[in-house]
């Protein structure tokens, strides 16, 4: 197993690939799920456990799924995951289950886990299309996680269902064109700190080359 | 019809034909290990919901009102709750499910059960509920109560199902099902324990 790879694999879908910042997939459950951190938290697990076993079949029958159908044969094997999903949160979280019972279904359309099975287990060994879909989730997840904390904060002056002394709630924060103002200021800042960690590393690179690279280096840069 | 054609078209079939029914059995083995009888999860719910014990459903056939229904009715072994399992129809994704519980005369909870809507959470936003929870069902008006903007299928559809269950409680439905048996049981059981 490629070590290297395995690193790029689980931290492409964390952070240069992350699915919500970086790639804007799934935006639908991104503003409908964010409105407390439990929901957004429970809707990132749900997608992260159907991104990895879609992940892994699609890898496991690549060689046998026909190039003809190969969609309707990823769509039967997502939407197998996810109403495992709907029955085991149905069995075990009802009432988790009652509010988001829609979303979950709709799992089945998220963009993220469709163009992960087409784009990485379609050509990917299944062990690496695990980690895909374990570092993918994870992204996803976090990302949902982040905008819940801040959504929740703003519109119901609590954290994670607990109400914080001293912050009202506020009025019509909770609507879903806050949500798209949170996304996208989050999105803005996610992807400022990525590009000054970027330009640092860079740098940092340019400095440890030896004199005779370093300017050869600069040369191509003032051509 | 030109041989390799058939044969590409042919597997195209089978190897779909041969996934579908492996994710049919897997949901099919998922579904018995997760199976819970609705009666059963009916009674979990209710308990959980009010905090009474609930040991015997009055009424396990229901009535329909409208386009409202009544499925389950309940009253907890100390009498104090009488607890509705209801559907409404009319939301903007099919039937929705509403657990209602009434004490002393008043709607004391009411909380959302199956249900595929999406807008759900504005009924909340909205105070929807408190137009019907802490009032006196005798003179409860459900179905003309204002719908929430944005939401007007969603808050129809939950319309439907309290009214389904306000509907019964006035008509003293069931009440006179919780009945001697019920009773009795209650009797004896409280004897044995003495």
């Amino acid at each position: 197993m490629d070590k290297r790879k395995v690193k790029e694999t689980l931290l492409g879908g964390l952070i240069r690939n992350n699915p919500t910042f970086v790639l804007v997939l799934g935006t639908c459950p991104t503003i409908a799920m964010t409105t407390s951190l439990s929901q957004a938290f429970a809707m990132g697990i749900a997608t992260t456990f159907v991104l990895i076993f879609s992940n892994l079949f699609v890898s496991l029958l690549r060689s046998v799924i026909p190039d003809k159908v190969r969609i309707p044969c990823y769509i039967v094997i997502i939407s197998t995951f996810v109403i495992i999903v709907q029955m085991v949160m149905r069995r075990f979280l009802p009432e988790l289950y009652s509010t988001m019972q829609a979303f979950i279904a709709l799992i089945v359309v998220n963009c993220i886990i469709l163009a992960r099975a087409e784009s990485f287990a379609s050509c990917n060994k299944p062990l690496y299309s695990m980690l895909d879909g374990v570092s993918m989730g994870l992204g996803f997840t976090a990302a949902l996680c982040l905008i819940g904390i801040v959504r929740e904060f703003f519109a119901g002056g609590a954290f994670a269902g607990m109400k914080i002394p001293g912050f009202p709630a506020m009025e019509g924060v909770g609507a879903s064109a806050f949500g798209f103002i949170t996304f996208g200021c989050l999105m803005a800042l996610f992807n400022f700190v990525m590009q000054k960690i970027g330009e640092r590393k860079e740098r940092m690179k340019k400095q440890s080359l030896p004199l005779s690279e370093g300017v050869a280096e600069l040369g191509k840069e003032a051509e | 019809m030109d041989k390799a054609k058939m044969r590409s078209m042919l597997r195209c079939v089978l190897v779909l034909a041969a996934i579908a029914l492996c994710s049919g059995l897997l949901l099919g083995a998922f579904n018995v290990l997760t199976y819970v009888d609705p009666l059963q999860s009916t009674y979990e719910r209710f308990a959980a919901d009010t905090g009474a014990q609930f040991s015997k459903m009055a009424d396990e056939t229901g009535k329909t009102y409208g386009d409202g229904s009544v499925v389950y009715y309940a009253v907890s072994n100390d009498g104090a709750y009488h607890a509705f399992l209801t559907e409404g129809k009319g939301g903007y994704g099919g039937t929705v499910q509403a657990y209602v519980y009434i004490k002393e005369g008043k709607i004391e909870k009411i909380v959302i059960g199956d249900n595929s809507e999406t807008f759900l959470s504005k009924l909340e936003e909205a105070d929807f509920y408190a137009n019907f929870i802490g009032k006196e069902v005798g003179s409860l008006d459900v179905l003309n109560t204002d719908a929430v903007s944005g939401a007007t299928k969603s808050s129809t559809a939950v319309k439907n199902a309290v009214n389904a269950a306000v509907q019964y409680y006035n008509e003293g439905n069931g009440q006179e099902v919780l009945t001697q048996s019920l009773r009795e049981e209650m009797i004896a059981g409280g004897e044995s324990n003495g």
